[in-house]
């Protein structure tokens, strides 16, 4: 019974890997081929389907850390999928203003290379077994690059979104009301803003620290 | 007898170690310590007692007030000594991290502070705002004072960083419910509701107040009572009924006063209690097994009847 779940929860996460790979592939193929046959202001709307299914679909790792499907504590996977939602949902999606903006091809591909490597990590590992030394190398060297491109394209496009949240008063609740709250989205912003200030030395620091483990830990096997 | 002291990874932190009485007691250790290493005063000092590598267990801390020959049988004892960082006495942290609150939420009912905010114009304030006022600063008021007056700490002090760390969480929260309940917007509820809320508030704080009494009345003057088990009032049906009794509080003051800020405080105050309470539940099990002639632990809910 044991080894039938485990079977079970491989084959289950195979899938899931696999399917988001090819998701994040389409997101980078389109990304590529719009830039140079169209410009940067389509890159929006050639990945945006694409884009938004891998990325929303990721929800579901929150549920596979809770239920120990996989190793990853759910405070390292939180903070990452809260800022890619945010994003692309409530960024990119909300304020169609900023979708022209050459960020957003700076952003989607910074996004999808990074994803494609992490997904065929671990497809191949739930799959095979293992997965290849040069793949575990990518894995935790591309993000040197990544997150500092990364991280500039998302802070980038929520300043560049601004004006237009503060002028639309979208997501804001005012008052009077019942319930005596009130949220407005626009300084929500601002502090989402403040918040990559210690947040992205923090993840930053904490990659680095991954990677001298785990590059030591494969030399040494 | 001659104590080496040394830390996790296995460095002399006094060097050639301390030559101390058949007599002295740890806190003599830890006095004489101090004296060599000048920066490490007693209570920044956590000694254990060396574990074998490779050991689970959790390892031994040396208690202040037991002999040296407790611990070691020849005339050589060597400790495992690790710096607990600077500390402060709980008294001092307790008391900042309430203050903030106590003297944040009135600025916002007395001064003129929602004009920053935008809101020009007359305020007109409500009764239940007024109450809110008198309700909130008292409960404070009330922490404060069994801080220097009921409170017998099992620790001496707490790490400096708490202090940040507690005032951050204080502060912010007494400030963001201060500025929804007395906002020049705000909708007050029904007068009965109203009066529900605060009353049973007022109560739940008087019971809070007999709980930490008891509480009190479990640990000797000298602060070694080491671990009771709590009885009377309702102990005798919940292990942690001063966490149950600030909840429910809580609870009131939020029935009265009806704001979201004030109900994401108390469900994070539910979450963080109700972690110390599993902790402390958990550690009284352990400790009265029943075995050995101690007694064994009553069947209690842990923080909240009936959920918990």
């Amino acid at each position: 019974m044991a080894g039938f779940l485990s079977l079970l929860r491989r084959i289950y996460l195979s899938v899931y890997n696999w399917t988001v790979f090819v998701g994040w592939f389409q997101v980078l193929y389109l990304a590529v081929k719009t830039v140079r046959e169209s410009g940067h202001q389509h890159v929006y709307s050639a990945v945006e389907r694409p884009l938004q299914l891998a990325q929303t679909a990721a929800i579901l790792e929150i549920f596979h850390s809770l239920v120990g499907l996989v190793r990853s504590p759910v405070s390292a996977t939180l903070p990452q999928i809260a800022s890619r939602l945010y994003l692309t949902w409530f960024i990119l999606w909300s304020f169609p203003q900023t979708q022209t903006h050459i960020l957003v091809t700076s952003l989607v591909i910074s996004w999808s290379i990074t994803e494609i490597i992490r997904y065929s990590f671990f497809g191949l590992k739930e799959a095979l077994g293992f997965a290849p030394s040069w793949l575990l190398w990518l894995r935790y060297s591309t993000f040197l690059l990544l997150y500092p491109t990364g991280i500039t394209s998302e802070v980038g496009l929520i300043y560049v979104a601004l004006p237009f949240i503060k002028e639309s008063e979208k997501y804001c609740i005012r008052m009077p009301n019942k319930w005596n709250f009130s949220f407005d989205f626009f300084y929500a912003a601002i502090l989402a803003l403040g918040i990559y200030v210690p947040g992205s030395p923090h993840m930053y620091g904490y990659m680095l620290g991954q990677r001298k483990k785990a590059l030591s830990k494969s030399k040494k096997e | 007898m001659k104590v080496s002291v040394v830390s996790r990874s296995g460095k002399d932190v006094v060097k050639g170690g301390l030559e101390l009485s058949d007599s002295a007691t740890v806190a003599d250790l830890q006095e004489a310590i101090h004296q060599r290493t000048k920066k490490f005063y007693p209570s920044r000092q956590r000694l254990t007692f060396p574990l074998k590598p490779g050991s689970k267990e959790k390892p031994v801390v040396l208690n202040y007030k037991k002999s040296l020959k407790d611990y070691c049988d020849g005339n050589h004892l060597t400790v495992v000594f690790k710096d607990l960082g600077t500390q402060v006495s709980y008294r001092t942290l307790f008391f900042f991290e309430y203050l903030g609150p106590l003297l944040l939420y009135p600025i916002f009912y007395y001064f003129p502070v929602y004009q920053f905010f935008g809101y020009k114009g007359e305020r007109v304030i409500h009764p239940v705002q007024t109450y809110a006022l008198y309700y909130w600063c008292f409960h404070y008021f009330k922490r404060i004072m069994e801080t220097f007056f009921v409170h017998r700490f099992s620790h001496a002090t707490s790490p400096l960083s708490n202090v940040f760390r507690n005032c951050a969480y204080y502060w912010t929260f007494g400030s963001y419910i201060a500025y929804y309940v007395n906002h020049p917007l705000y909708t007050p509820v029904n007068d009965l509701q109203m009066k529900i809320g605060f009353g049973f508030g007022v109560l739940c704080q008087i019971c809070n107040f007999y709980c930490h009494i008891l509480l009190r009345n479990l640990r000797s003057p000298d602060g070694n009572g080491g671990y009771q088990i709590p009885r009377g009032f309702l102990f005798n049906i919940v292990t942690c009924a001063n966490y149950t009794t600030e909840i429910y509080q809580w609870l009131g003051f939020n029935i009265a006063t009806q704001t979201v800020a004030g109900y994401i405080f108390l469900l994070v105050a539910i979450i963080i209690m109700t972690n110390w309470a599993l902790a402390k539940h958990r550690r009284l099990k352990k400790l009265f097994d029943g075995k050995d002639g101690r007694p064994k632990y009553p069947r209690r809910w842990v923080i909240l009847p009936p959920f918990l």
